[in-house]
């Protein structure tokens, strides 16, 4: 291989691609698709931001304004959270759009996003956006195809394949100049959205090692179909022999599988229905025990052991409120019915996303799409990450005013309306989101999605070895 | 080109292959420093293999081929620098003007001499019309595409041209202009293998002339005299050479 020679293949390839209107036009339109992509994702990512901020600090007044009350009516007054926007969610907004992004928090209950969603929040490949991650994966690849489609086919059909082999030119230069230059065209197609996020690197509004390897991921998705063009542009016979083929590709693996596989991950493995969890819980509550009855074990039990702990014969005689304790346990019992059938859920959907990211291996998009809803801290697991701080702060919010009850509430004679301070409210901490490190929290698919991205590229550029040869023959 | 070789261009016993199909049978011929050689044959004869071998683009089942004393099999890469080959539809670069087509090519040749005046002289020695340098190859005749591809074997000052079929297509007057040429690439003592249907062409330039059929030389003819060849006597043992006379016209 001498690589002057690729380097000048190259240089001649890029000559003819811009003196191509057609290219540049076509060039143009998605770079300034990107652009504005770009534009759009940031003003709706700051505004959605600015909008839940807004929301969750006029929740948190409501709350903190309430007048003096039982504690148990603020229980199911509870309060509103609202899931702040990764910093990359301008770049990909992942599944945001179809998880759900509040959290009504009351006592007994495990609302909203959690399990009613579950279903459509695993279809994550769904998708519509005009984002700078929709453009970079689903149409700069019809860009590259555009112009890469010919690159070697065109030499082969015009007779200047068998010119250039015989001045010397061995095919594999040919395919690697060919390479280089359509390389040149993918590094071209992603400039936009890399300056953008060196950008929002440099302003301090991403995370610069999660921004890197987002540039990185999607470096080699679009170098995937670089190379690729100019592979099939190698093999085929005529130009629109390879454009036929690869075009094809396209539809199967950007559009076909990235949506038909979670509908077949779906129907593989099922998540039950909100209405479900629910009557699931509700039996399993009874199973474990009633409040209400004194008979049940459950409860008999719990009811000697605080006797024991506070050394009296009778409910009655407890120094705080017997109702209230019964809530926090009854809290407690629940609580750990949610978490379970939390995590179970989890695990499905877990299952659900690994059987849709086998099938990286045969769409590269699938892999990048992990790799970058991950970076870009948009992912289910992102997603899941909050649901289980919100369920945390829950539990110690209801629990927080269980025990107002338990020690503000006298056990007897409280009167009709027992109520206490409205300052109490005060006293609650307010959900605090701690963003989870992506990189820490996704290492391991992170790895697998980009080593999947790297091992394709690297594939096809083996396979280009064989396809010089078979170049080789045919101009003969 | 001092020491030149008794042969600019050597097929020894040449055969070849495709699968069952024998298209060259003992083929042997030679083309001196200074000649031009016309290999005339029907369709299938093996012209185009021929040159193909000696492009180094395939290679022979049996027989040994030498390209300015360069032997082609054990050393494809020194015999292809010795040669420039024209093939039947000129293809150029259609985006790029005649001058950066020979720049492009002389770089991928790996030419000694990339200088700009090296490329201007080569155009100016074909009679390339000065006002066409710059323009884009797209627009050129096959004439003038042709006037380019020896251009390029000009300025990389090759010994030795290899030309398929070139006066397919050409109207009568730039036959005669191309036959020019050649006549001139002669005099500066460049070998010239060139094979074609078009006995005419081949009578009015070549210092040689083969008639290839089955596979090998059956009659072998050279110029002599102020008439060079008998036209009549060519064209009947074109015939008998196994070229209809279709072919031959």
């Amino acid at each position: 291989m001498r690589i002057s020679l690729i380097g000048r293949v190259a240089r001649e390839e890029m000559r003819a691609l811009l003196r191509s209107r057609v290219a540049l036009t076509a060039g143009f339109i998605l770079a300034a698709l990107i652009v504005t992509a770009t534009l759009l994702s940031v003003e709706q990512r700051n505004a959605i931001s600015t909008a839940r901020a807004g929301y969750q600090a006029s929740s948190d007044e409501a709350f903190d304004a309430q007048p003096n009350r039982h504690p148990h009516r603020m229980v199911h007054y509870g309060q509103y959270v609202f899931r702040p926007l990764s910093a990359l969610a301008f770049f990909d907004p992942g599944v945001d759009a179809y998880t759900g992004n509040t959290v009504f928090l009351e006592g007994h209950r495990q609302n909203s996003a959690n399990f009613a969603e579950a279903r459509q929040s695993s279809l994550l490949l769904r998708f519509g956006q005009l984002t700078p991650a929709f453009v970079l994966q689903t149409l700069a690849p019809l860009l590259i195809i555009f112009l890469a489609f010919a690159s070697v086919a065109r030499e082969r059909e015009s007779g200047t394949l068998r010119l250039l082999l015989a001045q010397g030119l061995r095919p594999g230069e040919l395919i690697g100049g060919k390479a280089l230059a359509h390389l040149g065209v993918a590094a071209a197609v992603g400039l936009p959205a890399a300056i953008a996020l060196i950008i929002a690197v440099a302003v301090g509004l991403t995370p610069p090692l999660a921004s890197l390897l987002l540039v990185l991921a999607y470096g080699l998705y679009l170098a995937i179909w670089a190379v690729g063009s100019v592979l099939a542009s190698s093999v085929t016979a005529r130009g629109r022999d390879a454009l036929t083929v690869l075009m094809s590709v396209w539809m199967v693996t950007v559009v076909l599988l990235p949506r038909s596989l979670p509908e077949v991950a779906a129907a593989r493995i099922d998540i039950p229905t909100r209405i479900e969890t629910d009557v699931s819980i509700a039996r399993e509550l009874k199973s474990i025990g009633d409040s209400h009855n004194p008979d049940d074990p459950h409860f008999a039990a719990f009811k000697a052991q605080t006797l024991a702990k506070y050394g009296v014969a009778t409910a009655d005689e407890l120094p705080v409120q017997w109702r209230g304790l019964v809530g926090m346990e009854g809290e407690r019992l629940t609580s750990v019915l949610f978490d379970r059938h939390a995590s179970e859920a989890f695990a499905r959907e877990q299952s659900q996303n690994d059987l849709v990211r086998l099938f990286g291996a045969i769409s590269p998009v699938i892999s990048l799409r992990q790799a970058s809803m991950t970076l870009a801290g948009t992912d289910v697991e992102s997603h899941q990450d909050f649901l289980g701080q919100v369920e945390r702060f829950r539990y110690t919010f209801v629990q927080a005013l269980n025990l107002m009850q338990v020690q503000q509430i006298p056990n007897l004679n409280a009167g009709e309306d027992p109520r206490i301070a409205a300052h109490n409210w005060q006293t609650l901490p307010s959900f605090t989101y701690v963003a989870p490190d992506t990189l820490a929290l996704g290492a391991g698919r992170l790895a697998l999605n980009i080593g999947i991205l790297a091992l394709w590229l690297a594939v096809l550029a083996g396979l280009c070895v064989p396809a010089a040869r078979r170049l080789g023959k045919v101009s003969q | 080109m001092t020491d030149l070789p008794k042969a600019a261009l050597e097929a020894v016993s040449l055969a070849h292959s495709y699968g069952a199909t024998r298209v060259l049978d003992n083929l042997s011929f030679s083309v001196a420093p200074g000649e031009i050689y016309a290999l005339l044959g029907g369709n299938g004869a093996g012209k185009s293999t021929t040159l193909s071998l000696f492009l180094g683009l395939i290679t022979p089942t049996n027989g040994t081929l030498r390209v300015w004393d360069h032997d082609v099999a054990a050393d494809p890469k020194a015999a292809r620098e010795q040669l420039a080959y024209v093939p039947e539809s000129v293809a150029f670069y259609q985006q790029l003007s005649a001058r950066e087509n020979i720049d492009y090519l002389l770089t991928i040749a790996k030419a000694p001499d990339l200088s700009r005046a090296t490329i201007d002289g080569a155009l100016d020695a074909v009679g390339l019309a000065r006002d066409a340098w710059d323009r884009r190859v797209g627009g050129f005749s096959k004439g003038m595409r042709q006037k380019v591809a020896i251009a390029l074997a000009v300025a990389r000052k090759v010994p030795v041209l290899l030309l398929d079929e070139p006066t397919s297509g050409l109207d009568p007057r730039a036959t005669a202009e191309f036959n020019q040429l050649l006549q001139t690439t002669r005099e500066r003592g460049v070998a010239t293998l060139m094979v074609t249907h078009d006995l005419l062409s081949a009578a009015e330039i070549a210092d040689r002339i083969g008639f290839l059929s089955n596979g090998r030389i059956e009659q072998e003819q050279a110029a002599s005299g102020a008439e060079r060849f008998d036209v009549r006597t060519l064209h009947q043992r074109y015939v008998h050479a196994g070229v209809s006379a279709d072919e031959a016209a």
